[in-house]
């Protein structure tokens, strides 16, 4: 295999060192540039007590490209389609080589505590918030119970 | 090059075939588009000009398993169709088919449906007599 950037070591070893708060980053045994995820459902938001998985996958043009980041467990969101994949825009547009896989994963549970509906992905889901945001946030809670439960310690 | 792992690789292949960059004589898409596994897919192969499978649309089913790309997917012929790499019972593309046979990781299921199309329109293949139009396995 390649050697891996020092970069994506210097990252990897900050992670586990010193992990964000609410995040887990793993990278697998057999591929260093994929990482197995967990975010914890921010408090007072629907996803609040749910622990949500997701993959992340470090290009060969990272940093220069966005890491690629999907969600693996189900979740109602209006940014967040029915495959996982996510509408952020560091992940896009606005991903500069100066962000880190630490800055994405906060962004995206930045993203789960003030959905924006008018930059939707999951295109049903955004009218739903749109249209009774108490509806859709008393779904999104009870999808985080059926999907996100934390496991039992 | 890094080894670009199995969801990540079966999303990029949907982004494809979702925005038709693809050739025009296949096409593919998820099955079931809640799935988040992607294991199942739907693939359409246009018949070749020339042979008797012209103006002909064939519905194939496309299983990719957890171990895709590293191993081949599984194909099976909805649409009837006589070919020798297909099981005329079940319509399944024999695993013997070069194309899954000599499977390597880089190949995508755009290969395989365009490599099952030049099947189609070999020499020793092109004039095989077809079932009836519409007729499924």
């Amino acid at each position: 295999m390649a050697s891996l950037p020092k970069r994506i070591i210097k990252e990897t070893e900050k992670l586990v060192s010193d992990p964000v708060p609410g995040i887990t980053a793993e990278p697998h045994d057999d591929n260093l540039r994929y990482f197995q995820v967990t975010i914890e459902g921010p408090e007072q938001s629907p996803y609040e007590d749910g622990v949500f998985k997701l993959e992340l996958f470090l290009p060969d043009d990272y940093p220069m490209e966005a890491p690629k980041v999907r969600f693996l467990t189900k979740i109602y969101h209006p940014n967040i389609d029915r495959l996982g994949r996510i509408c952020l825009d560091v992940l896009k547009t606005n991903w500069s080589p100066a962000l880190q896989i630490r800055t994405v994963l906060l962004s995206i549970q930045a993203l789960l505590a003030s959905p924006n509906p008018n930059d939707p992905l999951a295109n049903d889901v955004a009218e739903d918030w749109i249209k009774n945001e108490e509806g859709a946030k008393a779904k999104a809670r009870e999808w985080t119970k059926l999907y996100a439960k934390k496991k039992p310690e | 090059m890094s080894k670009v792992p199995r969801n990540f690789r079966l999303l990029e292949e949907l982004e494809k075939g979702e925005k038709g960059f693809g050739p025009e004589s296949c096409s593919y898409g998820l099955a079931d588009s809640d799935d988040i596994t992607m294991t199942k897919w739907n693939g359409t192969i246009l018949g070749p000009p020339h042979s008797n499978h012209e103006n002909r649309i064939y519905s194939l089913s496309i299983e990719c398993g957890p171990n895709y790309p590293d191993s081949p997917p599984k194909v099976t012929f909805i649409s009837k169709i006589n070919l020798p790499c297909v099981n005329q019972t079940t319509g399944e593309v024999q695993t013997d088919f070069h194309t899954l046979r000599d499977w390597k990781r880089a190949y995508t299921m755009e290969t395989l449906l365009l490599d099952l199309r030049k099947e189609m329109a070999t020499p020793a293949n092109k004039k095989l007599r077809q079932p009836k139009e519409g007729e499924t396995f």
